[in-house]
């Protein structure tokens, strides 16, 4: 095989790989746009915070150190202590469930009766409130995370690639990172169990059917607003592995909530309310980005990544609105 | 007691439909006006004039424009950065290929390229609702910085990138580049801003107003009555995209005299135009201006306090400003969905009649 | 049904105000629109199969049928919002391609909806001026500066409206934002603003609903004085059989996308299908 062609299959695992990794963003946005409409712009600075109280949980800091030292002139930053990773996730998940439980309570129950545009506004502001209270939290400075995740790439893997390509060829193997494999298997497994669970579990049922409606639901006895923390929670653990998995990848600091923005086009292919159209939207999306950089980014000078996602989706957008799993949308007047 | 109505009768529907009915409330408008225009010049010094006048005109001016986009006509839109990227790469490179033409002229002719910039970027409207068009718009956004970034021609193939905004006059004083006066830049500011806020209070009062309010409304029943999407909604792209370009121009030349494109116009400016006019108000003029207001002398407010009062360091009142402002977003939307101005509203209703209850 | 209002005969001046911007030369009892073998799908639904029936000028025609029988989708295609798959609609004795709805409205085509599709940002003055949207001419540059031209053609437009909120007796609510309304004054503004437009055909979409007693009452005297004082044709959807056999002069009755019978509202009262369909007996 020629290294042409080895180079673009390496492109295009890489790019299935960075797919996965944007589909563990978009699925927190599917699962709260199926259980309240509401399209959640919080969701990356969701996965910031929860890496940041994940790595804050892990070495010990105190939280709000900054703030504390600022208002009593003292010069406290660490307890000393270092918890083992599972403790520490499992921290995290419990204040990612207080954090939805307050949320609910304080802003989402007021907001009820809203259109989807004052909605998603609220979830621009809870971004906002979010990003400072995370940095207020637990510092502004870049953290490592490390859960124990290999990494790097494979030298098994780059000898037996090297040997495919052609004789006497100027090649040293693909190149594919540990993590992002350990990522797209976590990824699998995930939209496994939530789509086995929004199938076969009462919760999942009642879940599903304050997705289609929400008087329905409440007349058949389903409380909305339990209904409502669920999810916000579910989404706030997916958060949490996704803010690991891009954490460990490339630390933790602001950029990661931008990431929230690279799973709109996402979204936009898969549409907005299908799990395994997140799965589908993010595969196509990172191959596409990887391929057009290698091919169309010389042509243009490069670093097209940076908008090709968006292009692509707003071609769907013309063309097929509802996306390639959305329902088609009929409107009735 | 405060407002006087007694005696007030509308004798004819245009008195009825004027903009202040209320004589008390007029005469304290133009009080204003001329205070504005005519003494605080005389006042206005280095740091007034760069930390809260002139980007208090120029934040008021882009939020116009997206107020008539979003507030008015309903399109949501994130690319208000790359669109006052427009703005300011055409008042350059205008600046720079025709060194004689007036600063005045050049402003506005930037507002109309980005006008027409608009208009192609706002054509997916015509098939893309709600926040669909919003990650539209974040298309144009990221693209537009995108390509002032990679194509040297915009920044005159200079070393570094970046934009800088020769001296220009009017009337002889300078009003662009480091030696322009204080007085000299809020004037300018200032007459850009009464003009082109006197045409959107027109053109939102009128019947282009109301087409746009009817697709924010009701966008089929709009269409059945006769509303044109197409004209209502690229009208609405067209003139909010002027009066951002006009922003933006105003931001590069006067406000900043030089910037760099990924750092000056990023998406965070974006968020910042939407944060202004949900605070201030959707589908308000006055909003736009409260908003404003409120955007730039918060942050002032606060570094006050906490930065030269209590001591604290700036990133530590950098962290708690952006968390208050997510939260008072969300305290907004939830309380008061029609922002400061319809607090403003409301408190005039109260003043009509207080010292009575009702 | 008492005669109608001709003020010419009392001796009384005529109103001022009449509803004439799209007189179109039909003569009063001529066949003002024709609906002929329209068929309408939505996927693998047929709303509408291989209806006809026409609407003669200055006439009231109800459309009647059970739940479901496609009535609102038939107002739909008559306005061009729905484009029927099979079939042809001739206005004003011009066959009409697929068309815009914005087109039907410019033709005088006018209507009012089944759940209530006001602008609730604004104003009940302001609906009812964007009412008047098709017959505004002023373009953009006047707009933006307003004063002259532009102030004058609005307040020509004021006025008009002014005269329907006279005739509609909203006058005390004329700055209330819609949202605020209760829902039978709602329902009289959204008349309101289809009158606005001067139509030469208006179609209602049970504009009755959900009123009491009283407030149909009002609602049927609004209908009949627009239809004896202006001249206005009107297509109504409406359930209530007493309000339909009182002031309709022909009626439609259709039933799962079919029709089951036309004619005046004796005729269908005792048409054997129209009462085997209302009582839910099943046909093949």
């Amino acid at each position: 095989m020629s290294p042409a062609f080895l180079y673009f299959v390496e492109t295009v695992l890489n790019g299935l790989m960075a797919g996965v990794m944007y589909s563990l963003v978009a699925l927190g946005f599917v699962l709260i746009f199926k259980a309240s409409g509401i399209f959640n712009f919080a969701q990356g600075v969701m996965a910031l915070f929860a890496a940041l109280t994940l790595v804050g949980l892990q070495t010990g800091q105190v939280p709000f150190a900054h703030l504390i030292n600022a208002i009593f002139g003292t010069e406290v930053h660490h307890f000393g202590w270092e918890l083992p990773s599972i403790f520490a996730i499992l921290g995290t998940l419990a204040v990612m469930v207080a954090f939805a439980y307050l949320f609910e309570v304080l802003v989402l129950k007021h907001l009820v009766n809203q259109e989807p545009i004052i909605l998603f506004m609220a979830t621009i502001g809870l971004a906002y409130f979010l990003e400072g209270f995370g940095d207020l939290m637990w510092g502004a400075d870049i953290k490592t995370l490390d859960i124990g995740i290999p990494s790097g790439g494979s030298f098994w893997l780059e000898d037996v690639t090297r040997e495919w390509a052609v004789e006497g060829a100027d090649y040293y193997g693909m190149y594919i990172d540990k993590l992002d494999v350990v990522a797209a298997i976590v990824a699998i497994v995930l939209v496994v169990a939530l789509t086995m669970f929004s199938q076969y579990t009462a919760t999942g049922r009642a879940l599903r059917a304050v997705a289609d409606d929400h008087q329905a639901a409440l007349s058949v006895g389903i409380s909305l607003r339990s209904i409502w923390v669920i999810v916000w929670s579910i989404a706030g653990f997916v958060a949490l592995v996704a803010g690991i998995m891009w954490g460990a990848k490339s630390g933790v600091q602001f950029s990661l909530s931008l990431i929230a923005l690279k799973a709109l086009p996402v979204l936009i292919l898969g549409g907005f309310t299908s799990i395994p159209g997140a799965i589908v939207g993010g595969l196509i999306i990172g191959v596409g980005e990887k391929l057009a950089e290698l091919y169309i980014g010389p042509l243009v000078g490069g670093a097209i990544e940076n908008w090709f996602a968006y292009v692509v989706a707003l071609a769907f957008l013309l063309f097929r609105p509802q996306g390639l799993f959305g329902e088609k949308i009929i409107e009735r007047v | 007691m405060l407002y006087r109505e007694t005696g007030d009768f509308k004798t004819s529907y245009l008195k009825d439909q004027q903009t202040f009915p209320i004589k008390s409330e007029r005469y304290l408008f133009w009080a204003l006006i001329l205070v504005a225009f005519f003494v605080v010049p005389f006042f206005v010094n280095d740091y007034w004039e760069k930390s809260v006048l002139v980007p208090f005109l120029v934040w008021a001016m882009i939020a116009l424009g997206l107020n008539i986009l979003t507030g008015y006509c309903g399109q949501v839109s994130l690319g208000t950065g790359g669109f006052m990227a427009v703005g300011a790469f055409a008042c350059y490179k205008l600046m720079t290929a025709f060194p004689d033409l007036n600063i005045m002229i050049v402003i506005v002719l930037s507002g109309a390229v980005t006008a027409c910039v608009g208009v192609l970027f706002g054509l997916p409207s015509l098939r893309i609702k709600g926040f669909y068009l919003a990650v539209a718009t974040l298309a144009a956004q990221f693209f537009l910085v995108w390509m002032f970034n990679k194509f040297a021609w915009f920044y005159n193939y200079s070393a570094s990138g970046q934009i800088t905004a020769p001296e220009r006059t009017v009337f002889g004083y300078a009003v662009t580049g480091p030696s322009a006066a204080p007085w000299a830049t809020y004037l300018a500011c200032l007459s850009i801003v009464f003009v082109f806020a006197w045409i959107a209070r027109n053109l939102t009062r009128g019947r282009v107003g109301r087409s746009w309010m009817a697709m924010r409304d009701m966008d089929i029943a709009a269409e059945i009555m006769g509303v044109s999407p197409f004209a209502a909604k690229l009208s609405a792209f067209a003139i909010s995209s002027f009066y951002i370009g006009v922003g933006g121009a105003m931001f590069f030349s006067i406000y900043l005299g030089a910037a760099e494109v990924t750092e000056a116009f990023g998406i965070d400016k974006s968020f910042d135009a939407l944060f202004i006019i949900i605070i201030g108000g959707l589908g308000s003029i006055l909003g736009s201006f409260l908003g404003a207001a409120f955007i730039i002398l918060f942050p002032v407010l606060l570094k006050n306090v906490m930065v030269n009062a209590w001591g604290w360091p700036t990133d530590l009142a950098a962290h708690i400003e952006i968390m208050t402002v997510g939260a008072l977003i969300m305290f907004f939307l939830i309380f008061e969905p029609h922002g400061l101005a319809q607090i403003w509203r409301l408190t005039k209703e109260k003043l009509r009649l207080w010292p009575f209850p009702h | 049904m008492n005669a109608p209002f001709d003020p010419k005969k009392l001796g009384i001046p005529a109103p001022e105000f009449t509803l004439s911007a799209h007189e179109d030369g039909v003569a009063k009892g001529d066949v003002l629109l024709n609906v002929e073998n329209v068929s309408l799908s939505f996927g693998g639904v047929r709303a509408i199969q291989d209806v006809s029936f026409d609407i003669r000028k200055g006439e009231v025609r109800a459309i009647i049928g059970p739940n479901g029988a496609g009535k609102t989708s038939m107002l739909n295609v008559i306005n061009g919002f729905y484009h029927p798959q099979q079939g042809t609609i001739t206005y004003r004795g011009e066959q009409r391609k697929a068309m815009r709805s914005t087109a039907a409205a410019k033709q005088g085509i006018s209507r009012t909806f089944q759940n209530i599709a006001l602008f609730k940002g604004m104003s009940t003055l302001d609906n009812i001026m964007t009412g008047r949207i098709t017959l505004q001419k002023r373009g953009l540059f006047w707009q933006a500066l307003w004063h002259g031209p532009a102030a004058r053609e609005d307040l020509e437009h004021r006025r008009a409206v002014e005269h329907i909120i006279d005739f509609l007796e909203i006058q005390h609510i004329r700055k209330t934002p819609v949202g605020r309304l209760p829902y039978g004054l709602q329902k009289r503004v959204e008349l309101g603003r289809a009158l606005a437009a001067e139509p030469a055909l208006l179609l209602l979409d049970e504009p009755m609903a959900g009123m009491n007693l009283e407030e149909k009452e009002d609602m049927s005297r609004f209908i009949l004085d627009v239809n004896h004082q202006f001249g206005t044709t009107i297509a109504l959807i409406e359930h209530d059989m007493g309000v339909v056999m009182d002031i309709s002069d022909r009626v439609v009755v259709l039933d799962y996308g079919r029709k089951i019978g036309d004619g005046t509202p004796d005729e269908v009262s005792k048409n054997q299908n129209v009462i085997d369909a209302y009582l839910g007996v099943p046909h093949e």
